[in-house]
């Protein structure tokens, strides 16, 4: 019995290291891919010699800016996968509660989810 | 925007990198006064792109912070409903809440947290679990948590107090992130650390958690409106992120006291600056 308890929390612990190791990859990540594409992005401006652009891109219009490789394209990239990262950080945490089976929390979690939809579309 | 202007900002946004993860605040409450008064940046252009220092700040720090375990995932789950609900009420009613009560309140506020933190000192006792029954939100919600503190290298259980009151709190600063485009990390770490006896350095990594989802929903609509300035944001991300990777360093060996000290010198320094925009209007903070 005793053996069994501890074993139960042995998993509950490794479950829990699973959430934070993937919450930990993906904001890492989310920053380093950002940061790595805006660098590109200054070292198009030093080879093109185009200027610093000063206006964002809408994610709509960016494909043909990352086909000519154009420094506006990648620097607008760079921003807007920077600011992605904590709605698909959000989106894993519900999934992961919800793998968890804690109701409490995937309804607080939804509810997150759903105000950053709502700010994103009543807003924009 | 000149290259000279551009490598000043960067070292400007690796600085509130630094301070920023080390005191759980996003760093637009340094970076926007900075960019509109230093380097005469338009305020809207100036705030869409503090939102996105915060976003780096919050998603560069609580990575290394959520690794080892000082954040408490789901004080912050519980409390970015209120954040995420305030910032949306903020944003619509919120303009038509005349800006002079909502700097005396919160300069009062932040004013009486800063006594607070910088009175009492917080011991490794003071930390500890204190004993008693915890209030049935807590219980239910399971927000009590545990965490590795690497400057004593104890464990230290903790419960987590008033978690109602700690609520309403988040959903002001909430309300008023999403009014002026900043964080809201100033009022969050006193309202886990002061109101509901959360450690400091835990409190700071789980404000630090919480910011960039608040932040990321006012950036898009910045971002949709044209007033994200790719270069400047793009420096405002590199400066910050290198920023970071030191400022969560210092905190991982930091005394909790200091870190706590520093905060409320912060927040002297931030309350005296919004209640001088009374007396002095047209500078923004």
């Amino acid at each position: 019995m005793q053996e069994r308890v501890s074993n139960l929390r042995r998993a509950v612990v490794a479950e829990v290291e699973d959430i934070n190791r993937l919450i930990y990859h993906v904001l890492r990540a989310g920053v380093v891919v950002s940061v790595a594409i805006l660098l590109f992005g200054f070292v198009l401006v030093a080879v093109t010699g185009y200027p610093i652009p000063d206006r964002s891109i809408a994610p709509r219009a960016l494909a043909r800016p990352l086909f000519t490789f154009t420094p506006e394209g990648y620097l607008s990239l760079g921003v807007l996968i920077l600011i992605f990262t904590p709605v698909v950080r959000v989106f894993l945490s519900l999934v992961s509660f919800a793998k968890e089976r804690d109701r409490q929390y995937v309804l607080m979690t939804a509810i997150v989810f759903a105000n950053l939809l709502v700010s994103l579309v009543l807003l924009a | 925007m000149s290259i000279a202007i551009l490598l000043i900002l960067a070292i400007a946004a690796f600085l509130a990198g630094l301070g920023g993860s080390y005191l759980g605040v996003g760093g637009g409450v340094f970076l926007i006064p900075f960019m509109t008064l230093a380097l005469s940046v338009n305020i809207k252009v100036a705030i869409a792109t503090s939102l996105i220092g915060v976003i780096a700040t919050s998603s560069g720090a609580a990575s290394v912070y959520v690794r080892d375990h000082l954040t408490n995932l789901r004080l912050a789950m519980f409390l970015e409903v209120a954040t995420t609900l305030g910032a949306i009420v903020g944003a619509l009613v919120g303009l038509r809440v005349p800006d002079f009560y909502l700097y005396i309140v919160f300069g009062v506020v932040v004013l009486y947290a800063a006594a607070t933190m910088a009175r009492i000192r917080e011991t490794a006792k003071e930390r500890a679990y204190q004993a008693g029954e915890e209030s049935p939100l807590t219980k239910r919600l399971k927000l009590s948590s545990v965490y590795f503190d690497q400057e004593d290298q104890g464990v230290y259980r903790y419960r987590v107090e008033r978690p109602v009151a700690g609520f309403g709190v988040s959903a002001a600063a909430g309300l008023f992130s999403g009014l002026l485009g900043v964080g809201g990390g100033f009022i969050k770490v006193p309202a886990m650390n002061v109101l509901m006896r959360v450690p400091m350095k835990a409190a700071v990594a789980t404000s630090n958690f919480m910011i960039g989802v608040t932040a990321a929903a006012s950036a898009f609509i910045y971002y949709s409106q044209g007033l994200v300035d790719p270069g400047l944001a793009a420096m405002v991300i590199i400066g910050v992120f290198s920023g970071t990777n030191l400022g969560t360093r210092l905190l991982a060996h930091a005394k909790s006291s200091n870190v706590r000290f520093l905060f409320a010198l912060f927040l002297v320094i931030l309350g005296t600056a919004m209640v001088g925009r009374l007396l002095f209007p047209g500078v923004p903070i």
